[in-house]
């Protein structure tokens, strides 16, 4: 009858020393119970209410029973809400989570940072009627971003896309408009400029931005459609994608369906920039690291969105069809979203991919100058890509490289050690072979420095120097003792990277490989397999603990 | 002899019409004849009220469309008082299920009511608590049209409901009136009156209100000053009490000062936005009253600023919006349960739970929001600065004194003086200047939820959970009025500006404006669904704005007591209310994070279009929604320039 069982009743009367209250009584308890709960609770009701409070609180039931003349109920004073919990098992009982805690742990404990003091700031709610967009107020939510195919046919008649606005019913504000003008000639004309910079800072700070994104990203995608030749431009477009997604104030979830395939874009294009003069690999780079922080940032609230990426760029990875530019935006995609990607989705194609890619690198079969640099280029990415892999394996798992594995390559090193006077010479006559057609192609002395970037160390690295490791490494599984039959050999054996000798070993490799995405692969195995596809330049990704093991 | 009698009584009853007492009288017969066992039949009894209603009930639901909503009205008090007897007979699980089964029927309506009265569990408590006591003591009084009664009485005696007669007998009077039932959209009039109270407001409210403004006060004598040549016409206009008087004395008034300000335009340069606001007010010139407290005066360098005020006002209307200033409290730790500032925005005071009071001076913090608003930094404030230098450590000063939650706070007109309320029973009156308790008040019983300075100082009202208002001055340790009357605590308080009347709202859902010279309660509005918990009078003290927990806003004509138009402003508490200073804007602050702007004077010309007729025709406009980063708003007001300052403490978890 009453909401108050009588139970309950019997149980309290037991806690306060009563063992045995008649079930009669009980009974006619529980209703005067009842009511004395909700007459308290009325005037705990009040309490809160004149507190401004809509969360009632222990002290509100602690004023209602003074107010009643009763002595409060100590030990439950908080000025936050109850966490209660709910009991298993139960549907409507719950309990307060009350942890028993330990006299010496508190006293032991540092004493808790003093509770910063009340202040009051001001600021402008609304200056005659509007709401300023500062970070004090709300972000303005009512403007709705107008549907896409209006926004679309309406860009095709109209070369400005400030215009677009106009049959929107959408108010953007004098100083917003100004704003996104001034914004928009930075990016196309004085992208090099300190104002530019300034402007960066500026979309990555501000909170009153909002109402513009949807126009920045049409502008984005409009500008990055048009300009793919136009290298510098291009790059600011990114740099102002990247502005807008670190601004904390910009809610820019919807918008990012529309910036995406422009980033792909410059991620991988066929071509970006002019292919020969400019550093259009830079900008693949860069995409690939806002790909990335974008897919960390938003993965978890579009299940899709990595999975949709990943298959687009593995889509680009595996066309053989598809320019050595284009392969190269896919690896470095791929290869930013992290170590895991990798090994699901480069490492298992690795080795058919270099199959692809061999003949690509040498002097003798790719006799373009340009298309055996970018094979180069490619090769080093595939590098980076496997080793930051091994790397992460090897920094989670230190102690997963396996004895047996150890022995061997020992040997292999030593043949390495020995090879080392002879790889010097090879690397310098390939250098030497390439320095001069380079100086030809690159008019301006910037190119030069991009077809052998010296940012990216590991990649000059390899491009250079792990080359003549490559063939060793197929050699020394051949011939495992002789060192002269080596040199002699080398290039025969590059021609022979399919040849039957090396066959066993290829088909280990590549099993290796294609387990490569278990978690709980032999790091060994991995290294090994990988040493057999990329030879000693892998080794720049081993800590020197861990190369120790080798020596 | 017996028979004879009752044969008499029963033609007479006919002759007379009663029909219901008629059946009553039957039913009683019968209910005396049957011999049935006491057991048996209280079991039949509580069959008898579920069936009985349950029928009734469908039968009005049934009922004819036009008719129906005046029948419908009748099923709550019955329900109410069904469940009522059937736990006065004991019948505690009947009582329960009959509850539960027809309680959704009434929940939109009367929500709160249900929730109380739930808690009803045995014969005892109907005597002990308020409400029930007030529906067992007293008749509801329904209105019905001469045919929806007719229909129910045919109803009642064609199923010979005996229970729901002796119910609809015993606790509701109709009232019926000739003609076609009233419409469904007079909404206020449905929620239900206990007892007498529909009369005695309706007696209440038809007394005289003398709602006008003071005479001879700052901004009169400002138009004075305006229309020196004119002062006959303008001192003539005191007095005036009728409304036509009134009208006719605005129309010459209007046309002398019109060719007066366009004189006077050329003179005074800086006087632009008071010479437009000077043309609106003459729209309706509010009647001059004397004052019935003797009032003090203001200090001449006071009036100066105030007149200088008044000259820099900015005009506001539904197409210019007021500029909002924002204080925000930070690191409350829910402890913030008040807050106030002052005229000029240059103090703001926050009473918190810790019984402490915190004054900050924004003038010292040096805040950019200040900046239009200079008038507090005038010589005066000076000897507080080089007096509080050596608290310069903390940015606040504190005052503490109180030894319970601090449940209000306010300042005097000039903020020399601070008021706050604690639940330790007693007022408290601080000097910001010297940063110190004056006196304490102790008169209340119980926690005192409210309380407001008048708005010319010196006297005070305070509202608290000991069922009075309370009238005071700042002199004297012993309040000079008790306004006792709600049936509940006494949540809020105003004053008229006027100074002749104080507004209170209540747990009890009423609204109350008390004579402060007589103590007597003037006027009685009912229209309210939950408790009070916010009030503002315009400026030309005609119309009063009240704010309820359920995020109501209602606006009543003080002259008439009738309400104006509801609305639901929000979808929370209304912590505050506040009037633009020329009346036209209405600023209401929530706990869901919000501060709306509602257009008054659409309203009111609505109502003067069809002044004589009744009924809530329009509905206040929303003009603007500010919302805040989730802080409630607790703290509203217009300067004297018609900045809104508003304050709130930014709540945890944001």
């Amino acid at each position: 009858m009453s909401i108050v069982p009588k139970e309950t009743i019997e149980v309290i009367a037991q806690s306060i020393g009563i063992p045995n209250l008649s079930p009669d009584v009980a009974l006619a308890l529980a209703p005067d119970v009842e009511y004395r709960l909700r007459e308290i609770t009325q005037e705990a009701i009040k309490c809160m209410r004149h507190s401004k409070r809509t969360v009632l609180t222990a002290d509100d039931v602690d004023s209602a029973l003074n107010l009643r003349n009763i002595e409060p109920i100590y030990g439950f004073a908080s000025s936050d809400p109850l966490k209660f919990k709910r009991a298993i098992g139960h549907k409507d009982l719950f309990y307060l989570d009350d942890r028993e805690v330990d006299f010496k742990e508190v006293i032991d404990a540092p004493l808790p940072k003093a509770p910063l003091d009340t202040a009051v700031v001001t600021h402008w709610l609304a200056i005659e009627g509007v709401q300023p967009a500062i970070p004090e107020n709300p972000p303005i939510e009512a403007i709705v971003a107008p549907p896409d195919g209006k926004k679309m046919d309406h860009g095709k008649d109209d070369s400005l896309p400030i215009d677009l606005k106009l049959p929107i019913k959408h108010v953007l504000s004098r100083e917003l408009q100004m704003y996104f003008d001034k914004i928009g000639e930075l990016i196309l004309g004085r992208a090099d400029t300190p104002l530019f910079k300034d402007a960066l800072l500026s979309l990555a700070k501000d909170s009153g931005l909002h109402p513009l994104v949807p126009y920045f990203s049409y502008f984005i995608a409009d500008e990055v459609s048009r300009n793919l030749n136009n290298l510098p431009i291009l790059f600011a477009l990114m740099r102002v994608v990247k502005s807008l997604l670190s601004n904390p104030h910009i809610h820019i979830e919807p918008y990012l369906h529309q910036m995406m395939p422009s980033i792909i874009t410059c991620l991988v294009a066929k071509r970006v920039g002019h292919q020969i003069s400019d550093n259009h690999w830079a900008i693949r780079d860069f995409a690939s690291k806002i790909v990335a922080s974008i897919c960390r940032r938003y993965g978890h609230v579009y299940h899709n969105l990595q999975s949709r990426l990943t298959k687009t760029l593995i889509h680009a990875f595996l066309d053989p069809s598809k320019a050595l530019t284009q392969h190269y935006g896919a690896i470095q995609g791929l290869s930013a979203l992290g170590p895991s990607v990798v090994r699901l989705l480069i490492l298992p194609n690795l080795e058919t991919y270099m199959q692809l890619l061999d003949p690509e690198m040498q002097l003798d079969k790719q006799k373009n100058e340009l298309k055996r640099k970018e094979a180069w280029r490619v090769y080093g990415s595939l590098l980076l890509a496997g080793g930051s892999c091994l790397y992460d394996r090897l920094r989670l798992f230190p102690g997963l490289l396996s004895p047996p594995d150890i022995l061997p390559w020992k040997t292999n090193k030593k043949i390495a050690l020995t090879n080392l006077p002879n790889n010097k010479r090879k690397a310098s006559s390939r250098l030497t072979a390439h320095q001069p057609p380079t100086k030809k192609l690159a008019v301006d002395p910037t190119g030069t420095n991009s077809q052998f970037p010296s940012t990216d160390g590991p990649v000059t690295s390899s491009s250079s120097g792990s080359n003549p490791n490559h063939h060793h490494s197929h050699n020394s599984s051949n011939n495992n003792s002789s060192s002269t039959g080596n040199i002699t050999n080398a290039n025969a054996n590059i021609n022979n990277v399919s040849g039957s000798g090396a066959h066993g070993q290829r088909v280990a490799v590549s099993n290796v490989l294609r387990q490569a995405w278990k978690e709980d692969l032999d790091a060994g195995h991995l290294l090994s397999s990988l040493h057999g596809l990329f030879g000693e330049g892998i080794f720049s990704f081993i800590q020197p603990a861990e190369m120790h093991c080798f020596i | 002899m017996e028979e004879e009698v009752e044969k008499a009584v029963f033609a007479y009853l006919r002759k007379k019409g009663f029909r219901l007492t008629e059946i009553a009288l039957q039913e009683e017969q019968t209910r005396l004849s049957s011999d049935a066992s006491s057991l048996s039949r209280s079991e039949s009894d509580a069959a008898k009220y579920y069936d009985g209603y349950g029928k009734l009930r469908s039968w009005a639901y049934n009922s004819l469309d036009s008719y129906r909503h005046e029948l419908l009205r009748v099923l709550y008090p019955v329900f109410i008082h069904c469940f009522m007897d059937l736990v006065a007979q004991g019948h505690m699980q009947e009582a329960r299920t009959f509850f539960q089964t027809f309680r959704e029927d009434h929940e939109m309506m009367h929500l709160r009511d249900l929730q109380k009265l739930e808690g009803i569990l045995s014969p005892s408590h109907l005597e002990e608590m308020e409400l029930a006591r007030l529906w067992r003591q007293n008749k509801v009084k329904i209105r019905l049209c001469q045919y929806s009664y007719e229909l129910l009485v045919q109803y009642l005696h064609k199923t010979q409901s005996l229970a729901m007669l002796g119910v609809i007998n015993e606790h509701i009077n109709f009232e019926v009136y000739p003609g076609q039932p009233a419409s469904m959209s007079d909404d206020s009039e449905a929620v239900f009156l206990i007892g007498t109270s529909q009369d005695l407001a309706r007696e209440i409210n038809q007394k005289e209100l003398h709602w006008g403004l003071l005479e001879d006060s700052v901004e009169e004598r400002m138009e004075k000053t305006l229309s020196e040549s004119d002062k006959t016409e303008v001192d003539g206009n005191k007095e005036a009490d009728t409304e036509d008087n009134n009208k006719k004395k605005t129309d010459g008034n209007k046309h002398s000062t019109a060719v007066n300000n366009k004189k006077k335009k050329d003179k005074v340069v800086g006087a632009t936005g008071k010479t437009i606001r000077s043309e609106s007010s003459m729209v309706s010139v509010p009647p001059r009253v004397k004052p019935e407290l003797t009032l003090p005066q203001f200090p001449p360098e006071v009036e100066q600023s105030i007149l200088e005020d008044l000259r820099n006002r900015v005009q506001l209307n539904s197409l210019a919006l007021p500029s909002v200033s924002f204080y925000t409290f930070l690191n409350t730790h829910n402890g913030l349960n008040c807050s106030t500032i002052s005229h000029d925005g240059s103090l703001v005071a926050g009473g918190f739970s810790d019984s402490s009071v915190k004054i900050w001076d924004m003038a010292k913090i040096g805040q950019p929001g200040r900046a239009s608003n200079p008038q507090g930094e005038n010589g005066s404030m000076q000897g507080m600065h080089s007096l509080a230098s050596d608290e310069a450590k903390r940015p606040y000063s504190l005052l503490q004194g109180h030894s319970g939650p601090v449940y209000s706070v306010s300042f005097s007109p000039f903020a020399d003086f601070l008021l706050s309320s604690s639940s330790d029973n007693t007022i408290r009156l601080w000097s910001t200047r010297l940063n110190a308790n004056l006196v304490s008040y102790k008169g209340h019983n119980f926690p005192v939820w409210d309380a407001q300075f008048s708005p010319m100082g010196h006297y005070f009202a305070t509202a608290s959970h000991d069922r009075t208002a309370r009238l005071w001055s700042v002199e004297r340790i012993q309040p000079l009025r008790v306004m006792a009357g709600h049936l509940s605590d006494v949540d809020c308080v105003q004053w008229h500006p006027n100074c002749n009347y104080i507004a209170t709202g209540s747990s009890d859902k009423t609204v109350r404006l008390w004579d402060v010279q007589t103590g007597n309660c003037a006027r009685l509005f009912i229209g309210h669904r939950s408790m009070v918990l916010s009030l503002a009078i315009s400026p030309d003290g005609r119309f009063m704005a009240s704010g309820d927990e359920d995020g109501t806003i209602m606006l009543w004509d003080l002259s008439t007591g009738r309400s104006v138009s509801p609305i639901i402003g929000h979808s929370s508490c209304v912590w505050t209310l506040a009037f633009s200073c020329e009346g036209t804007l209405l600023a209401s602050g929530s706990a869901d994070c919000m501060v709306k702007l509602w257009d008054i004077t659409s309203s009111m010309k609505a109502l003067k279009t069809d002044d004589s007729k009744s009924g809530p025709a329009s509905r206040l406009r929303l003009l603007k929604a500010l919302p805040t980063k989730s802080t409630p708003v607790y703290t509203l007001r217009f300067s004297r320039r018609n900045l809104l300052f508003a304050a709130g403490a930014l709540s945890a978890g944001s």
